[in-house]
């Protein structure tokens, strides 16, 4: 419907100064990316390799050395960009005085939100996000999970259209850790569009539409998921509760047709994780014969 | 929460002093005015400790510690202007100051009150017993009055609450360059301590260039005057302490000059924050 995309980034680079050396950290290099509206992005690399500076460039909170970040087409540098986004930062913490109620209501009033609407907003906030019991409680003594869900609650207390989540699972079980990814698909059917990075791969498999790998600042790989990880001649099927009956049926039907081939039979993997795993080896294989070769094996 | 601890500090420290009895006291004629001064020197050089060490460190502590807990990433990925930020937290301290100021004058005012009572029928007591004449008597009192809960007093108070201000935006501008707590505060302190000089020190500079001083060095000295703030109109603390009126000029004149200073501060603590990275 809509046709600005959510998030534009273009030609983003991003250098730190380096302390000692002349040369400067290029934490992103060159990257450029585009969420549509409603799409589910995730953003997948190893550590420091520019997923968090990349969200920061984002919010505004550093500045491109080169290229720029349009959210809603609305430059990031601009106050009023934000008016559309909610951004759960990696590790969050908060006013450790305020109890989560507090906490939600100072975020609100933040977003311009007022009496009723404001109230309304953090009691639907704090079911959402299961923290009822401990709301009169100190964010000082919140757990780790517990963290995580008020961030959560934080980023969407204004009803953002589009939210920003820098490893929303990390440091949370595996319980929590569901109830924040069937949240996440939760926006999704709202029509929120959502840009998180993470690196539980099977977690980004499971929600997200759209993925982008990103090594040294670059970005390697991007696109839909389906079109990623998607083996073009082959077939997987998958089915509950089989017997050894009907696998030796299959597998003799397999057998019996003219040009198909039974490749293997086991439990579904994690296909993005051997993505993943992949472009690792092939980014390093780069990296390590670039100055003897020159070559290029990828 | 430490701020109430002071608070509490401050009221026994105010209690003592009012039932100490000093030891040259009732001897001289002016002895119950001296009593009251030194009562309140004491509570005033205390509230102006406080007030500004607090308008310093809390404010100087504010953005490290937001940016410590990451607060701030939270905060400012909102739709919030920076600057309203900046102003949100400086409000914030001056707030607390002026509470807390409020506090402790109330708790003077009510012990210099019934302070003033007392020494009041003390002075009426030896009128009688000395025979002295009834405008000695009135003389006597309205000495004595004069020292105790005056608008001038309050006046004094205020010039405090000003200097805070002042401090506040002061360690404010400072802590959006600096990069460790520390720092900015000890620069608030040494620059606090250089604006009891700065009117010296500039007279002394024009008049030791005797002869032309060229615009250029006028230019400098006033662009110094700027940044180091010019303490020298706030010395009415001083002289409130003794009693003495405060024309209702010069007190418009502080206000104005605090507001200006505060101003300066503050847009340039905005203009090193808007391009500030995290
Ligand atoms: N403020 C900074 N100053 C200097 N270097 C920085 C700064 N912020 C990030 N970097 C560097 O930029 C690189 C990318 O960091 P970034 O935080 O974006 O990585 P990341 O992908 O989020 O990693 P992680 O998975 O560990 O969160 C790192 O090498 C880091 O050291
Ligand atoms: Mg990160």
């Amino acid at each position: 419907m809509e046709d600005i995309p959510a998030v534009q980034i273009n030609h983003l680079v991003k250098e730190f100064p380096s302390p000692f050396r002349k040369t400067k950290i290029r934490a992103v290099d060159d990257v450029s990316l585009t969420i549509m509206p409603g799409e589910v992005y995730g953003l997948i690399g190893p550590n420091g390799s520019g997923k968090s500076t990349t969200m920061k460039a984002l919010l505004g909170l550093l500045r491109p050395t080169a290229g720029s970040c349009y959210v809603f087409g609305k430059n990031s540098l601009k106050t009023d960009s934000r008016q559309e986004i909610g951004f759960l930062p990696e590790n969050p913490y908060f006013y450790k005085h305020l109890s989560g109620e507090e906490t939600l209501r100072f975020y609100a009033k933040l977003c311009g939100m007022r009496g009723k609407a404001l109230n309304n907003h953090v009691d639907k906030m704090l079911e959402m996000v299961s923290l009822q019991d401990a709301r009169k409680r100190r964010v000082g003594g919140y757990s780790k999970g517990m963290l995580q869900r008020i961030g959560l609650a934080q980023a969407l207390i204004h009803e953002p259209r589009l939210i920003i989540l820098d490893e929303p699972t990390a440091g949370v079980d595996p319980v929590g850790s569901r109830e924040i990814r069937d949240l996440i698909v939760q926006l999704k059917d709202k029509g929120v569009t959502v840009f998180l990075c993470s690196h539980l791969l099977e977690q980004v498999q499971e929600v997200c539409d759209h993925v982008g790998i990103i090594f040294n600042g670059k970005i390697v790989k991007a696109g839909p998921l389906e079109d990623l990880i998607a083996i073009e001649d082959q077939t997987e099927i998958l089915i509950k509760d089989a017997g050894p009956r009907t696998l030796a049926r299959i597998k003799a039907v397999i057998a019996d047709s003219e040009n198909a081939d039974f490749i293997s039979m086991g439990k579904p993997r994690t296909t993005l994780e051997r993505l993943f795993l992949d472009e690792a080896k092939k980014s390093n294989a780069t990296t390590m014969t670039a100055d003897q070769k020159g070559g290029d094996r990828a | 929460m430490k701020v109430f601890y002071f608070l509490g500090v401050f009221a026994v420290l105010m209690l003592a002093a009012s039932f100490f009895e000093m030891p040259w006291s009732r001897t001289t004629e002016d002895s119950a005015e001296q009593e009251l001064i030194v009562l309140k020197s004491t509570a005033m050089g205390a509230m102006a400790m406080f007030s500004i060490l607090f308008a310093i460190a809390a404010t100087a502590l504010l953005i490290p510690k937001d940016l410590e807990d990451r607060t701030l990433y939270t905060i400012l990925s909102k739709p919030v202007p920076r600057l309203d930020y900046l102003i949100g937290k400086l409000a914030g301290v001056l707030i607390l100051v002026t509470v807390s100021l409020l506090l402790m004058n109330g708790l003077l005012s009510i012990i210099l009150h019934f302070k003033t009572e007392e020494l009041l029928l003390v002075e009426m007591a030896k009128a009688e017993a000395h025979g002295w004449s009834a405008e000695h008597l009135e003389l006597r009192l309205s000495a004595v009055a004069q020292q105790g809960v005056t608008w001038t007093l309050q006046a004094g108070i205020g010039a405090i609450l000003f200097k805070a201000m002042v401090m506040a935006s002061l360690a404010l501008l400072i802590s959006t360059f600096s990069s460790s707590t520390l720092f900015t505060i000890v620069i608030a302190v040494v620059i606090y301590f250089m604006g009891h000089f700065t009117e010296d020190a500039r007279n002394y500079w024009l008049h030791s260039q005797s002869g032309g001083v060229s615009k250029e060095v006028k230019l400098m000295t006033q662009g110094i005057a700027l940044i180091f703030p010019d303490f020298q109109l706030y010395n009415i603390i001083d002289s409130t302490i003794e009693g003495k009126k405060v024309p209702q000029g010069i007190f418009t004149r502080l206000a104005i000059l605090t507001l200006f200073y505060s101003g300066i501060y503050s847009v340039l603590a905005w203009f090193t924050f808007r391009k500030k990275e995290f």
